[in-house]
């Protein structure tokens, strides 16, 4: 979608769209020159929309927030591929795996 | 049998508006599907929290169900996608998610080094440094937005736009207008630290604009429309017949712009003033007005 329907859809003007997009909390695909926003970054902006409204977070906790977000669900895909290697062996090397891990605490 | 959405918010039937709306952000930043990615249960409990806020936050609904005339579940509201959705399927192609910081998950000898600090997918680059500057602009620049231009010791002028609504101390960003990067990495941003000069007459409170507004006499004892300046022009108001000194009157929507949308209001204080020079009607007729000589504005001070 353009960034006018986005605004419409989040009830903003394009101005504090504007200033998300400098402090980086959203990065919108550039397509000849025009911003395009998928419904993932619509997504993202209601939750933005949540942190600064009725959590009253202010613009710094913000970009603290998004940033250690970012981080989890880099995190979270990584693990999630790890989840998938291991579980693509024997039940052998899963349970070794298992066992070192438990070994751990 | 569903909870009341006084049980759902953990406050007591008479809590006051404050305490729904402290209890509500409490839960919420404990609960938001978007801030526990992986906890199921957390999607379903926001939204009897949300629910329960929609109803009690809003003092009109809050008194229909506290007399009977709704039930809990109020409004319907739309499914809701959250990001977090969108973030696990990996449908945002790596633009957020970022890795950069598990690359102590292993040794650089390590044959699983690349799997986290992504090393070996994609040339190592470095974004530019960013680049800090201060400006000094006008209330009505910060409050009605405006185009500046920033000096830089070496390079053209920059431009920047301020955005309607900018508060003392907010920082712009410039994207790529900071240091070059290396190895074909992003330039870094200028960072424009704003601060705001105070303003004659217009004082800003929170998301609101108070001021003084001057009346006369004539004005103050009959009404009547008068032109009030507001931050983005002059309106007309109408006051009403006897009205005081410190009478404070609401323009909804006339303050400053907010983060999340929509507008502060404008709150006007009337202050009543005298003609400059003495008037001989004037006086003639105070001389002759018992009730005015009887009034005592000061008996609740003991004078």
């Amino acid at each position: 979608m353009k960034d006018t329907e986005l605004c419409r859809s989040l009830e903003i003007e394009i101005t504090i769209l504007d200033t998300w997009i400098e402090h980086r909390w959203l990065v919108p695909e550039e397509r000849d020159g025009a911003r395009q926003f998928h419904d993932s970054d619509l997504a993202r902006a209601r939750l933005i929309q949540d942190l600064i409204g009725p959590m009253g977070v202010n613009e710094d906790g913000v970009d603290v927030a998004m940033q250690l977000l970012d981080q989890i669900h880099g995190l979270r895909g990584r693990l999630g591929l790890l989840m998938q290697a291991i579980r693509s062996q024997d039940e052998e090397v899963q349970r070794r795996i298992l066992a070192l891990i438990d070994e751990e605490h | 049998m569903s909870r009341s959405p006084y049980e759902v918010l953990e406050v007591s039937k008479n809590a006051t508006q404050k305490d729904i709306q402290s209890a509500y952000r409490k839960l919420a930043k404990k609960l938001h599907p978007d801030l526990n990615p992986g906890d199921k249960q957390a999607e379903e409990k926001f939204k009897a929290v949300s629910a329960a806020y929609a109803l009690l936050g809003d003092e009109e609904k809050r008194g229909k169900y506290d007399r009977g005339e709704i039930d809990e579940t109020g409004a319907e509201t739309p499914p809701r996608q959250y990001y977090r959705d969108y973030a696990s399927a990996g449908d945002t192609a790596g633009r957020y998610e970022s890795a950069h910081s598990f690359s102590d998950f292993g040794d650089t000898d390590d044959i699983f080094s690349s799997f986290f600090s992504q090393r070996g997918r994609r040339q190592q680059s470095g974004r530019g440094r960013d680049a800090h500057f201060s400006m000094e602009i006008d209330f009505l620049e910060a409050a009605n937005g405006a185009k500046k231009q920033i000096n830089l010791p070496d390079g053209p002028p920059l431009d920047l736009t301020i955005p309607p609504g900018t508060r003392d101390g907010q920082t712009l960003r410039l994207r790529g207008k900071g240091e070059p990067g290396f190895n074909g990495g992003t330039a870094g941003d200028a960072l424009i630290e704003i601060s705001v000069r105070p303003h004659p007459f217009y004082r800003q409170d929170g998301d609101d604009v108070r001021y003084d507004v001057p009346i006369s006499l004539s004005e103050a004892v009959l009404g009547g429309k008068i032109r009030v300046p507001t931050l983005d022009g002059a309106v007309n108001v109408t006051i009403p017949a006897n009205s005081n000194t410190g009478k404070t009157l609401r323009l909804k929507g006339k303050g400053l712009h907010r983060k999340a949308g929509g507008h502060g209001d404008a709150y006007v204080t009337l202050q009543v003033v005298l003609p400059q020079a003495p008037d001989p009607d004037l006086t003639a007729f105070v001389e002759g007005w018992e009730t005015g000589k009887a009034h005592n504005p000061r008996r609740h001070m003991g004078g």
